[in-house]
């Protein structure tokens, strides 16, 4: 990667704090990296407005935090397998929600802009929702020539689910879609593949 | 700038303070349709001194037979409200800048809330046209004095009806800023245009409930404040301006004859920032565009509204 190259579109992310000019407060997080930021959240403080917690455990839990966040915050916390229930529960939320209302996200990218498309329907803007990347740097892949979005990019080039192009893994990210921009990798040069490496474990 | 030569062709008084001014063109055509917010500036020639003052447009932005400005007499008027008031007649001509809007609606919003003060109503008159026409969700709250300061009122009521909601100080009425601004919808956004205090409190309540930046919109445009004498030395056109205490440092280097930039001539739209050299004195800054850090580093000033307490400021102009 050339040095100081850097793309205005790439995400960039900061670290679970809690806002103090608030009415009220989600926090929703993925995996057992994203219930330990919640649970670095609730070591800052408990906050004084109404706050509630969304935990999904999925992908595949290593270690599972329901417990101690259940502790920790045992009126707040609504636990889910997959990000999908966590989003039918966000969805509720934000329909009755009021203005106020500050929104964290801990979890891959996929999960983190999943949110964030989901408060976008709200009239929530991604840059008012605090988001910390955690537990894999995975990258979600839109792949310009068959419009398919692919999960789990975890190397530089990685073959589309939709069309089966081998796509170079570029920076330029849409915040629309949520994902990364892929491009065929050997399109003037059919065959010719460049080393695959594993760069977003 | 592009300009209209414009005729007075109606003059409403609306209340004890403020007239209605409708212009059509002085050439016959019509005038573009603009976006709800938009504001002119209009030029005054008074006793040989230019003055430009910016008027929010009302009535219909899409098709504009007339443009209209609602104009309040100011108890300490520098010259262009008293001369709309008392000078200008049916058939008096003037000019006016094309359109520009520093107020627009924000189409993402779910739900716009606009709030106004008195004469702050004015800009909202073109606005909930569109939003009307959009069909988009919306509530009016609307503060004055008294009954004699009530602007239009019975216009809005009709056409925004249960949407509008009227505060009339003199009968023990007031917005309630907090329990308003905790009950709106996700998505809200909230427009503000009043008297400073109005607008600093709505800024101040809607920040502590966390409403973030880009959902509170604010039009406040400020008549140029008098202060002290100083002079101002122009680097590139390498002449030196006397600014009297009444005058702003804009008006003054125009009644140089140097032209500057400009465009809401309110402290509010940055158009007319000037690059400062060097000073003897400190800059006053009374805009609402530069951020603090700005003006904490003396680099930058709006000639529109600020000014200096020195006895020479030097600008890149």
């Amino acid at each position: 990667m050339e040095r100081g190259y850097w793309i205005r579109s790439k995400p960039v992310y900061s670290t679970l704090v809690w806002q103090q000019q608030a009415n009220a407060h989600i926090v929703l997080v993925e995996g057992s990296a994203g219930g330990l930021a919640a649970m670095k959240l609730f070591q800052q403080m408990h906050p004084e407005h109404p706050t509630k917690v969304l935990y999904a455990r999925n992908p595949v839990v290593q270690q599972d935090l329901s417990i101690p966040l259940s502790k920790v915050v045992p009126d707040a916390l609504l636990m889910f397998e997959t990000t999908e229930e966590s989003l039918v529960a966000f969805e509720a939320h934000l329909s009755s929600a009021c203005m106020g209302l500050r929104i964290y996200v801990a979890g891959s990218e996929r999960f983190i802009w999943q949110m964030a498309q989901m408060a976008d329907k709200y009239g929530i803007d991604d840059s008012d929702i605090i988001k910390e990347l955690v537990g894999t740097l995975a990258r979600p892949i839109y792949c310009v020539h068959c419009k398919t979005i692919s999960y789990e990019a975890h190397t530089n080039i990685k073959k589309c689910d939709g069309c089966g192009k081998q796509l170079f893994v570029r920076d330029h990210f849409s915040r629309r879609l949520g994902a990364y921009m892929g491009l065929m990798v050997d399109a003037e040069d059919p065959g010719q593949i460049p080393s695959i490496e594993e760069i977003y474990p | 700038m592009s300009t209209f030569k414009v005729v007075v062709s109606n003059i409403q008084q609306i209340t004890p303070l403020i007239k209605q001014f409708s212009f059509i063109r002085e050439d016959g055509a019509s005038f573009p349709p603009f976006s709800g917010g938009s504001h002119v500036v209009v030029a005054m020639n008074i006793n040989g001194r230019l003055h430009r003052n910016p008027y929010s447009l009302m009535g219909s932005p899409q098709a504009p037979d007339a443009y209209h400005i609602a104009v309040r007499l100011q108890e300490h008027s520098r010259g262009g409200s008293a001369y709309l008031h008392h000078e200008v007649k049916v058939g008096s001509q003037l000019e006016i800048t094309y359109p520009n809007n520093l107020f627009a609606l924000d189409k993402r919003a779910r739900k716009h809330l606009l709030v106004a003060g008195g004469i702050g109503i004015t800009p909202f008159m073109s606005q909930i046209d569109d939003l009307i026409r959009t069909k988009a969700n919306y509530e009016l709250h609307y503060a004055y004095r008294s009954q004699d300061h009530a602007a239009f009122t019975s216009a809005l009521k009709e056409k925004c009806a249960e949407r509008v909601h009227v505060y009339v100080e003199s009968e023990g009425l007031s917005i309630d800023l907090k329990a308003l601004l905790s009950k709106q919808p996700l998505g809200t956004h909230v427009y503000v245009c009043g008297p400073n205090a109005m607008v600093v409190a709505l800024i101040e309540t809607a920040r502590s409930l966390g409403w973030p930046e880009n959902h509170i919109h604010s039009e406040q445009f400020l008549a140029p404040p008098s202060g002290e004498p100083f002079k101002v030395k122009l680097a590139k056109s390498n002449i030196e301006v006397h600014v009297p205490a009444e005058m702003s440092m804009l008006e003054a280097i125009e009644a140089a004859g140097v032209d500057a930039p400009y465009s809401c001539r309110g402290g509010a739209c940055g158009r007319c920032e000037l690059e400062v050299i060097r000073t003897d004195g400190v800059l006053v800054h009374q805009d609402h565009y530069l951020s603090e850090a700005d003006k904490a580093a003396g680099k930058k000033i709006m000639p529109c509204v600020s000014r200096a307490k020195c006895q020479s400021l030097e600008i890149n102009l």
